[in-house]
């Protein structure tokens, strides 16, 4: 079933003097899920997001967030919560005063211990943002976004300088947000995280949509792999295609990898081979944005 | 607006460097000028020279280089986008960020002009005094988002603001010290020129209202120049 998008990106361009930063993008984001906009340095997410999110205005194409245009603040602020990359907050006011502050400009309302609490922040309110740490500054960002629940929250890297603990916390407080109906936009440098969460991707390369689709869909697009060591002797009788890899391993591509490992080790079972150091998988999110910032 | 004035205020007053070019050093110029207030007696001027020159060095002073500093800060500091990631408008996240430097050179200018009155003559034409000041300081506002659209940190603006706080004193002297009997027009056509010599007239007074509220025009005009150099100028992010 499809959810009504909260998100409507048809054919936006973004430029910059010359230099054409984001082509003819098209995307959109449905109500509920988590949307990873990923992209190789460079590539335009960091425009797109830009307008998107209302800081920016598009060169040309046509953006509706919320079904409002996003520049209008009054009408689409007061629903959507920013994490931005970097943090912009004022060194001499408290986490207290600079949450209170940022959350009442937002148009939503909530109480700023309960958020503080949530991120973890309780222990430091009276503490000025100038003696923060990286980390927590992050979490202080995080708070800002989720004041009021909002409906929708971009997250741009949002766990980057944070400990495995804050990030699990943050994770955890993103779905239960989801479980109560918010959309999510997420842009982040760590794969993994993306290949966890999200419901759909969106890869970007050099200002356009390479590719888009479940995780899934995006690594069903490239070959698993079977590697392992195998005595020379044996290499010429291996049932499946093989090349030799620079550490000197055997290396099976597979658009079926349970079939193919199968008929592997069957093979070696029958011929009394060892494979050492098998090691087997599904294409991984990586290996997807690898071909597509190479390609 | 008044949430960010507040907060605005608020780190003013925590920021022990800003709190002292924001108020000590003005006040402190402007005492020691109190103090030698017998030099001017001579200059034809006289007494409202003093309430001229004050009114541009406290002005171009305590707001118009607080003004750009806090913005060149903000906008590096990355304040203005977190701002602009939030339901107020643009004009509402400025006029809460300038609004303490104005509010506080208004209290400055009020309290030396009063100083100054006390020590020598009540102003004839207080109102057009007031107007003055007031056009003094939306002509200081315009240029000072002017200037921080070319300036890039706080550091910067040290040096970008020099040309007006040090141009509008030289006029305001100059003006003080030799009227607008020669060179007139240039005299009031410069940045601050119109509002000093009215400055003065609102002091000392015995002069024609119409004269005095056409030397208003100058000021009105460096406002809009102001306003338009900033929108086409002013950036709310750090340049990439």
């Amino acid at each position: 079933m499809n959810s009504p998008t909260v998100i409507d990106v048809e054919r936006l361009n973004v430029s910059y003097g010359d230099f054409h930063a984001v082509k003819d993008l098209t995307f959109s984001v449905r109500r509920g899920e988590l949307y990873a906009l990923l992209g190789t340095n460079g590539a335009g997410k960091t425009s797109t997001l830009e307008v998107v999110e209302g800081h920016r205005a598009a060169t040309s194409g046509k953006v509706t967030v919320l079904g409002e245009h996003p520049l209008d603040r009054r009408a689409v602020r007061p629903r959507m919560g920013i994490m931005l990359q970097e943090s912009g907050f004022a060194a001499d006011l408290s986490v207290r005063e600079t949450l209170a502050l940022i959350g009442s400009l937002s148009g939503r309302s909530d109480q700023p211990s309960r958020v503080l609490d949530v991120v973890g922040l309780t222990a430091k309110v009276d503490t000025r943002v100038s003696s923060l740490s990286g980390g927590e500054k992050r979490r202080l960002d995080f708070a800002t976004a989720i004041y009021g629940s909002p409906e929708l929250i971009f997250l741009d890297e949002p766990t980057t300088g944070l400990d495995i603990q804050s990030r699990d916390d943050l994770w955890d407080t993103v779905d239960r947000l989801r479980e109560d109906g918010a959309t999510i936009v997420l842009t982040t440098h760590y794969l993994e995280e993306a290949q966890q969460r999200a419901d759909r991707i969106g890869l970007m390369h050099e200002g356009t949509l390479r590719m888009e689709g479940t995780v899934s869909e995006l690594t069903g697009t490239l070959p698993g792999t079977i590697s392992f060591v195998l005595d020379d002797a044996m290499a010429p009788h291996l049932p499946l295609p093989s090349s030799l890899t620079g550490t000197g391993k055997q290396l099976i591509k597979t658009q079926s990898l349970q079939h193919d490992l199968h008929e592997l080790l069957t093979w070696a079972h029958a011929h009394d081979t060892e494979l050492y150091d098998l090691d087997a998988g599904p294409t991984r999110l990586d290996d997807v944005f690898r071909s597509v910032s190479h390609n | 607006m008044l949430t960010i004035a507040r907060s605005e205020l608020r780190q003013i007053l925590r920021n022990r460097l800003v709190f002292f070019s924001a108020t000590i050093i003005p006040v402190g110029v402007s005492l020691l000028l109190i103090t030698q207030r017998d030099l001017f007696s001579t200059v034809p001027s006289g007494v409202g020279l003093l309430a001229g020159v004050f009114m541009i060095i406290l002005i171009s002073m305590g707001l118009y280089t607080t003004a750009v500093s806090t913005l060149a800060a903000r906008r590096q500091t990355l304040f203005l986008k977190r701002l602009r990631s939030t339901a107020v408008s643009d004009s509402s996240a400025l006029a809460g960020i300038l609004g303490p430097p104005v509010l506080i050179a208004i209290i400055q200018v009020t309290a030396v002009l009063t100083v100054l009155a006390v020590l020598t003559d009540i102003p004839a034409e207080i109102p057009l005094l007031i107007v003055s000041g007031l056009s003094l300081v939306a002509m200081m506002v315009g240029l000072a988002l002017a200037t921080a659209g070319i300036t890039t940190s706080p550091e910067h603006a040290q040096v970008t603001t020099l040309p007006i706080t040090m141009g509008t004193s030289a006029v305001a002297f100059w003006i003080g010290f030799t009227g607008t009997e020669e060179l007139g027009t240039l005299k009031r056509l410069l940045p601050g020129g119109s509002a000093t010599e009215l400055t003065i007239n609102a002091w000392n007074g015995g002069t024609d209202l119409v004269d005095n509220l056409l030397l208003l025009g100058p000021t009105v005009a460096w406002i809009a120049i102001g306003v338009l150099l900033a929108k086409r100028f002013f950036q709310w992010e750090p340049r990439r």
